[in-house]
């Protein structure tokens, strides 16, 4: 590093670092290795673990990772394909994110086998507003998205009652609000086709392995 | 079109909404010890800009290219070297070690460099340079970067990791000089006696911390603005 | 080395009140208010703290007879941030959403002052038992001073204590507190009781 003798007389003055150092880096390759595979499974579960909640019957054992091409902005984007504990295609998880109120919201969006209609979202990361934005992850707020048609954008409404593909923002928090149906619409209208192809193209695949990410 | 918004809301984030000091609380060391009078206060923003810039330039380059998960040299070597070519190569936890290294040594560089080549910008800031070492706000500059670079579908560029950099350094400086004029002020103020001092400082920060949070959502208006324009 | 420095009992008491690390010293102010919104993080702030601290205090005060005086500031460095990637990688292992919480602030223990001052003043100058005493005490100081900030903020921000509910069922959020501008307001007000009641005790020790 940046203390590479140089020079014969550095060694003698240096030696304490360069013995530590490499004493460090043992260390920490001993750390890596034995807390390595446990933080990547860690950080694989976030996503794995919400997906059953999301697609109903689906098995996290099961679920695979697969790479779709956008209809809209034609980069590669991950998918997530549930299926059940029989191997039978039950549905979708599409990660999205974009901007919120104060920051990137991050959310999971789950589609049906055959990414007609939405079948629920859960909201991953966000920093909206203590108290006010921040409600957008309850239960009461995102179970509105269950149900709704993917082929036609979501509307928020702020009054009056809701009807066909519409969902009803929370008192204070209509941007945050507005941000997660800009959201979902952008990633659905962006993904939905490319996933319909690919699940008419794929309908079983026994030997499935799954593809873990970022080991 | 799309990466100019992104790099608006980037630097516009780093420097006003998501203020590195009075969101992030990076940098109050010298935001509550330094910022005395307006001009050393302007001194030593412009010398962590300074630097901040440069750290992130090295960190990018060094995350990019060598700590992230699967960077391309360690790959490299791993193939020549007859391992495994469907494991990957993960270097990711010698990132804070060889980011502090790269601050240290970036600090010493500018002061070098400064010292030879601008004697008079050195007069004006150089006393702050071995102070920028310990300021957490450039190890966050660096550390957002390396969170961006974590995950590979949304890699951030050189580009975004500068803008970041520069907007943060900015931020920075716009707190720390607008905390030394209101100080300056504060001087001439019958504050009650224990709050002389730090005390006084931190409930003044308070208050500019809830004048920036009327920023927030300043981004996704931007957003939605040049969205409109070209529709 | 012609003064014997004080002994790990003055050195553990110090740390807890009379030099406490935030309100008597102000160090480390970065973590006291970012991770004070609650008193779960602040505590598992204060503990991953605590884990550096006494380790880099004790591997230096076992080297301090190698080392050189322009490199002890690289050697203190290096020590601190292979300890806090060990904590970080731990916590990321065994606590992952508070690591996710925690975000950027366990890197940033590098460049927490409090650490590398620890260093500096005791641990390159003392012998072991002094330099785990110092550290335990700093760490017992720095703790306390966290959770009194944590606590103040989460009754008042959340109405609950370490998640327990603890005001009365129709207490308003006061959410400002646990935004940027309430660790300022909290840290500020506290830090004036604190020097209020040390001014306190001078008063009544001059009248005596």
């Amino acid at each position: 590093m940046s203390k590479a003798p140089r020079k014969g007389g550095y060694v003698s003055q240096a030696w304490l670092v360069i013995v530590l150092a490499l004493l460090y880096g043992g260390a920490l390759a001993g750390v890596q290795t034995t807390l390595g595979p446990r933080i990547a499974e860690n950080k694989k579960s976030e996503t794995y673990d919400v997906i059953p909640h999301l697609v109903e019957g689906a098995a996290r054992a099961k679920t695979t990772e697969r790479t779709v091409t956008g209809a809209v902005d034609g980069k590669p984007h991950p998918v997530y394909r549930a299926v059940t504990g029989d191997g039978t295609l039950c549905g979708w998880a599409l990660p999205a994110t974009g901007l919120g109120f104060a920051d990137r919201i991050d959310l999971l969006i789950g589609l049906c086998a055959d990414a007609s209609t939405i079948t629920g979202i859960y909201v991953l990361e966000q920093k909206e507003t203590p108290g006010l934005g921040n409600l957008i992850g309850t239960d009461e707020f995102r179970g509105q998205f269950a149900g709704k048609r993917a082929d036609e954008p979501i509307q928020v409404v702020t009054a009056g009652p809701v009807a066909g593909n519409e969902i009803r923002a929370l008192t204070g928090a209509t941007i945050s609000c507005d941000s997660v149906a800009d959201i979902v619409n952008a990633t659905v209208e962006n993904l939905r086709e490319p996933i319909r192809q690919l699940g008419a193209q794929e309908p079983l695949e026994p030997n499935d392995v799954p593809r873990g990410r970022g080991g | 079109m799309d990466t100019a918004i992104t790099l608006i809301q980037i630097a516009l984030g780093a420097a006003l909404i998501n203020n590195f000091v009075l969101h992030y609380f990076v940098g109050i060391c010298p935001f509550l010890g330094v910022s005395r009078r307006v001009d050393t206060a302007f001194g030593m923003g412009c010398a962590v800009t300074f630097v901040i810039s440069i750290a992130a330039l090295l960190s990018w380059v060094f995350t990019y290219f060598i700590l992230r998960p699967a960077a391309p040299v360690p790959t490299w070597v791993w193939r020549v070297c007859g391992g495994d070519p469907r494991t990957t190569v993960d270097l990711s936890v010698l990132s804070y070690v060889m980011y502090i290294f790269v601050i240290a040594s970036s600090v010493q560089f500018v002061e070098l460099y400064v010292r030879k080549f601008f004697p008079y910008l050195y007069k004006s800031f150089g006393v702050f340079l071995p102070l920028i070492t310990t300021n957490c706000a450039i190890l966050f500059a660096c550390l957002e970067i390396m969170k961006r670079l974590q995950d590979p579908d949304r890699l951030w560029g050189l580009h975004e990791a500068l803008t970041l950099a520069v907007g943060g350094g900015l931020g920075f400086t716009i707190a720390i000089v607008l905390m030394a004029g209101i100080r300056e002020e504060l001087d001439m103020c019958d504050v009650p006696k224990p709050l002389v001092g730090a005390g006084i400082g931190l409930i003044t920060a308070g208050i500019l911390a809830m004048a920036f949070m009327g920023f927030t959502g300043v981004d996704k208006g931007i957003e939605n603005a040049i969205n409109l324009l070209l529709r | 080395m012609a003064l014997p420095g004080p002994t790990a009992a003055e050195r553990f008491f110090n740390g807890i009140l009379p030099e406490n690390p935030v309100y008597r010293q102000l160090l480390g102010m970065c973590p006291t208010l970012a991770v004070t919104g609650a008193v779960k993080p602040a505590m598992t702030m204060a503990a991953a703290t605590a884990f550096v601290l006494i380790s880099a205090n004790g591997i230096i005060s076992l080297i301090r007879g190698l080392l050189r005086p322009h490199l002890r500031i690289l050697v203190f460095t290096l020590t601190i941030a292979a300890f806090v990637t060990i904590a970080d990688r731990a916590l990321q292992a065994y606590m992952y959403q508070m690591s996710k919480e925690l975000g950027p602030y366990v890197p940033l223990i590098i460049v927490n002052c409090l650490i590398i001052s620890r260093c500096e003043i005791c641990a390159s100058k003392q012998n072991l038992g002094v330099a785990l005493a110092d550290a335990v005490g700093m760490s017992l100081g720095f703790g306390l001073a966290l959770a009194s900030i944590a606590t103040v903020r989460e009754i008042l921000g959340s109405g609950t204590w370490f998640g327990l509910p603890v005001m009365p069922s129709g207490w308003p959020n006061w959410g400002i507190m646990v935004l940027p501008p309430g660790a300022f307001l909290t840290l500020g007000l506290l830090l004036a009781v604190a020097e209020w009641i040390g001014l306190r005790r001078q008063e009544k020790g001059t009248e005596t």
